[in-house]
Formats: C-alpha cells, structure tokens, sequence
C-alpha cells in the first residue's frame, strides 16, 4: 500500500532581507484510500507544499518519503520514473499540450508509456463521470475553463498514478460540478484505492475529504 | 514524431511560413552552385574534355596558356609521349568573310598525330583534311558547316568542316584547327611553333629547361584568367547563404521553443522524459528541413527546364546531393539550442500562481 510522507519540511526563498519562509516545519502524512484536503488562501505555500509532495521542487530541509524511501535520495532519472508511474499531477494552469486534441492528450501518454495505464472500462467511467466524453476531438483552446479543468483530472489519472496530486482543481467549475469532482476524487481515493491530496482555497470540497488541513503563512494545521 | 506532427498540423501557418523560408533558401543554394558550376564549366570543358592531368608552358606565361610561346628548341627538348599533345592555344576574333561582326574565341592549334585531334567527337561534318579547315564549337551558334570565316590576325580564309560540342575554353567557345595556323593567327614569328603541351599521363609533365614550368591540373585551371575569382565568389556566396539559413532556423526553433516552454514544462512535471522532448525536437527539425529542402530541389528542376539557354547552369547530382545533406545538417545544428533549453527546463517554474 502506497504511503506518503512529509517530515519536519521546511522551504525557504531567496536569502538575507528578501528571505521568504515558504514552508514552515511542515508534517504530513497519507496513504492510498484517502482524501486530503489542504485549504489555504493565495501565497500560503499550497503549490510550493505540492510540488514538494510530488518530487518536483527539494525542501530546504526535511524528508520527502514515498513508501519509505527518501525522494531525495533517488537519482534524476528515477525521480521522474516516479512522476510518471506513480504521480498524477493537476496543476493550476498550462495542463493540456495546446496542439493535441483531447484524445491526443492520453495518446501521448502512452507514447511515453505503452504498460499499465489504466484499463478501458475505468477510462470509459472517468470521462463519463467527468462528463468530457464529447469533447474528445477537440483542441484545449476550444474547451472552458472548466472543461480543460476536467481533462485535466482525466489526463493524471490516465497513467493509473498511485498518488493523486491536484492544485485548485476545482477553481474554474460551477457548484454542481464541483461536487461531482468531489464525489470522484473520493471515488478515486475509496474505490480505485490511491491517495488523493488536493490543494485548494475552495472550501465547497471539505464534505468530500478524509483529511482536512488548513495552510497559513507556511504552517499546517490538521483541523479534521 | 507524434507531437512534431500533431504540432505542425495545428499551426501550419506558421510552419509553412517556415518551411517557405528555408525552401527558398535552399533553392537559392541549389541554384547559385548550378551556376557557379555553369559557368566553372565554360572555363574547363575543353580541358576535361582532353582528360587533362598537368599542362606545360614557358615559364613567362605565368600559367596562362594563351599568353605562352614555346620554341622548337623548347619542345624538342620535351620527348612528347602518345599521351601528350602540343597545342597552341590563343584568343581570337572569328568573322564570317564580308561580314563585319566578329565573334571572340580561343583557337586551339592541333597536330593530326595527336591524341586530342584524334579523339575530337564531331556532332557533324568531318575533321579537317587540310590546314585551311577548322572544327566550331557548337555554341559559336552564328556559324554553320562551310561557312568561310578568317580568324584571329591572320587573313587566310577558313573553312568550317565540322561541329563539335563541350568545347569551351576560358568562358570562349573554341575553333580547332592546325597547329601551323596558330603562330599567323596570334600574330607571332614562326620561330614560335605552339604554346605549350597537355597530358592525361597520370604522372605529371616534367619541365625539360628551366624556361619552362609545369602545373597540375588544378593549378593550371586556377591559372586561367578570371577562374580563381568566380570560384571564390561563389565559394563565398554559398557559404554565407547556408550560414544565413543556420541563423534562420536556430532563430525559429529558438522562437517556437521559447513560446511552448510552459507546455513543455508542464509535460515535464508530469513526467515525460527529458529524452522524449528532445528528440520530438530534434525529429521536428529534421523534417521540417526535408520537407524544405524536396520543395528547394523541386523549385530547382522546375526552374532547370525553364531557365534560358544563355543562362550557364550546371547540375551535379552528387554535388547538390551534399548540399542537400549539408542544409539537413545545417537544420539540425540549428536544433542544439533549443533542445539544450529543453533539458534544462524546471518544472516548478510553471506550477506557482
Ligand atoms: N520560486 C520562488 N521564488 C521566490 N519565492 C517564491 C517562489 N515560489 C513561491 N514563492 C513564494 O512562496 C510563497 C508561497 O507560494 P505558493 O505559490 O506556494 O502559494 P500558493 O498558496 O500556491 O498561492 P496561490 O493560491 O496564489 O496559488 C509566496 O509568498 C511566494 O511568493
Ligand atoms: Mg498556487
């Protein structure tokens, strides 16, 4: 079983007078089968904390451990073995190549990676549910915000990731579809058995998570 | 290839602006080489056609044959071989008897036992029989068979009895005739009897006195008059031409690079390959230079069959062969640093906001 684990993470930008505390003596762990919900207004540390879950950026000081191994200590090349075997990632913005269509999206993953995707009937289900079966020939300029925001969740969960890793996703969707990525990202998390940490300043998803935390000024706080 | 494709589909716009840059480029290249090569081709034909390997004449002449004048004494000091032949080579002026229009040529002096006089190829009429007959270049085109002609500063008339083709000498069609006309129509004594000797041997001439000298083949087309400089000036125009064409395209892939780089780092994060992205470079870069390149090459034989019959063009196949191979390579040089900014993108620098 898949567990995730952060301890004692601190990030600092820049240095002397500039110096930015990002992340502050941050402990924080999960397993597959969760849903965690990190809430935090803008510039509290949300995407440095996430990138950091998901071995993109190094912590000034403190462990990242992903099923007790220390990312730190995997080479470059491992590392992104990792990002896409095992990491699905939702980023804010620029998720979707510009010049593929949406099928094309998850045609490029298998290009990279021909093996354990995610099966057809589980593909079928999560577009359906997403409800971007529609929308499969066209170009990421021609969707919504929230449409690309949808793809976007189907494109990380394509490569069948161990961890789920979301930020804002829910940032450009209307009330009724947030709700129904919260019923999928705990679907996701309970049902397909992965860990799901999302994070978000969007407090309509807090009756769907496991796990709530709360993010101010670089410091984590569990408040459910 | 699946992402060089699918992003050429979605903008073809802007790639075919691209690919209509370099194309024409690259026809320019084609071009421009077909011409040097042209126009290298007047200055030599007559000399590759003679399978010329070393040439001798007086040392005075400074490697130009047509200003050189060799004595019986000289040449009999060289013992001539089957494969050596005495020519006395020199510009002229030919006019068709009673007609006041002149015509400038090289007339080229020729033994009958000698091996170019006797592997002349005629197109019609027949060698000379005597040495008031001369054979024409097929180009000298306001001359035809039987025309009576006075050539150079001699006033003796002469008879065109043959037509040959591929006989250009320094950028001048060329009229053979006899060996013994040559001194009368230079307007020297007959104490000169030619100007020099040609050999196919593959060892080269050797000079038998120090009044003369020897060259090379190449030595002795570079000494031709003019040679050396149209050679350099299209050296230099092809060259700078596929220098632009680097610059050009390292300045598109750089734009195009710089405009994606979000994507690309987004791609990054989510943990396709450095390799991968560097290669769908690499791989667009290549076929957008092929793509340019065939419509260069395709430019360039259109333009072959239209191109007029004064225009002095050549086409080398290998030769084009390896530009074409050169603006490929020059396409992919152009490729290294946008695919040096690829490896070097960080993830993170996307993921903030
Ligand atoms: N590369 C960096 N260099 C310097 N400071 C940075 C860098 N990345 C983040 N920061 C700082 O760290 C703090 C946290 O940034 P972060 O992007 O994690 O916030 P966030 O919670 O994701 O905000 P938002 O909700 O607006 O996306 C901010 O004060 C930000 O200015
Ligand atoms: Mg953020």
């Amino acid at each position: 079983m898949t567990t995730l684990t952060l301890n004692n993470i601190e990030k600092t930008f820049g240095s002397g007078q500039n110096k930015v505390h990002a992340l502050q003596d941050i402990n924080f762990s999960t397993a597959a089968g969760e849903f965690n919900l990190i809430l935090g207004p803008s510039g509290s540390g949300k995407s440095t904390l996430l990138t950091i879950l998901g071995g993109l950026q190094t912590p000034t000081s403190g462990q990242v451990q992903i099923n007790n191994q220390n990312i730190q200590d995997l080479s470059k090349k491992k590392r992104e073995n990792l990002r896409l075997n095992e990491i699905g990632f939702v980023l804010q913005s620029y998720n979707l190549v510009p010049y593929l269509t949406v099928a094309d999206q998850f045609t490029l993953v298998d290009q990279v990676k021909p093996k354990d995707n995610i099966s057809k009937d589980d593909f079928e289900s999560v577009i359906a549910e997403l409800g971007i079966q529609d929308l499969m020939y066209q170009y990421p300029k021609e969707l919504s915000g929230g449409q690309a925001q949808r793809v976007a969740i189907a494109r990380a969960l394509y490569a069948n990731p161990s961890v789920l890793l979301a930020d804002e996703p829910t940032a450009a969707l209307d009330s009724d579809r947030v709700m129904q990525v919260g019923q999928l990202f705990q679907d996701i998390a309970k049902k397909q058995q992965r860990a799901v940490v999302t994070v978000t300043h969007d407090v309509r998803l807090k009756e769907y998570a496991d796990h709530i935390y709360e993010l101010v000024d670089g410091r984590i706080t569990q408040v459910q | 290839m699946f992402l060089a494709i699918n992003e050429i589909k979605y903008d073809k716009v802007r790639y075919s602006l691209i690919i209509a840059v370099i194309g024409l480029i690259s026809f320019l290249i084609f071009i421009i080489s077909a011409l040097a090569l042209g126009l290298a081709h007047q200055n030599t034909a007559a000399i590759e056609k003679w399978h010329t390997q070393s040439a001798l004449m007086t040392k005075d002449a400074n490697g130009n044959m047509g200003q050189s004048l060799m004595q019986k004494s000289d040449i009999d000091k060289q013992n001539l071989t089957k494969s050596e032949a005495l020519v006395g080579i020199t510009p002229a002026n030919v006019k068709a008897d009673g007609d006041a229009s002149r015509d400038s040529v090289q007339y080229i002096g020729l033994r009958d036992q000698d091996y170019i006089y006797q592997d002349l190829k005629l197109s019609s009429g027949h060698l000379p029989k005597n040495n008031h007959e001369v054979i024409i270049a097929d180009t000298l085109d306001n001359f035809k068979l039987n025309d009576k002609i006075k050539i150079g500063l001699d006033d003796t008339s002469y008879k065109v009895v043959g037509i040959t083709d591929d006989a250009l000498y320094n950028m001048a069609p060329v009229v053979y005739g006899n060996l013994d006309n040559w001194a009368p129509i230079k307007g020297v004594t007959d104490q000169f009897k030619a100007s020099g000797i040609i050999s196919k041997n593959d060892t080269q001439l050797k000079a038998a006195s120090d009044q003369l000298k020897a060259y090379n083949l190449k030595d002795y087309m570079n000494n031709l008059p003019g040679y050396q400089a149209q050679i350099l000036t299209f050296t230099f125009m092809i060259s700078f031409l596929i220098l632009i064409s680097l610059i050009v395209v390292t300045i598109f892939l750089y734009i195009l690079t710089i405009q994606k780089l979000p994507n690309l780092a987004v791609l990054r994060a989510q943990g396709i390959p450095n390799r991968y992205l560097i290669l769908n470079t690499f791989n667009e870069t290549l076929l957008i230079m092929v793509i340019s390149v065939a419509i260069g090459a395709g430019l360039t034989t259109l333009t072959a069959f239209f191109i007029p019959d004064a225009v002095p063009v050549y086409f080398d196949i290998p030769l084009m062969s390896l530009i074409a191979v050169g603006m490929l390579i020059t396409g992919l040089l152009g490729a290294l640093i946008p695919m040096r900014i690829i490896s070097k993108i960080d993830p993170v620098t996307v993921i903030g906001g």
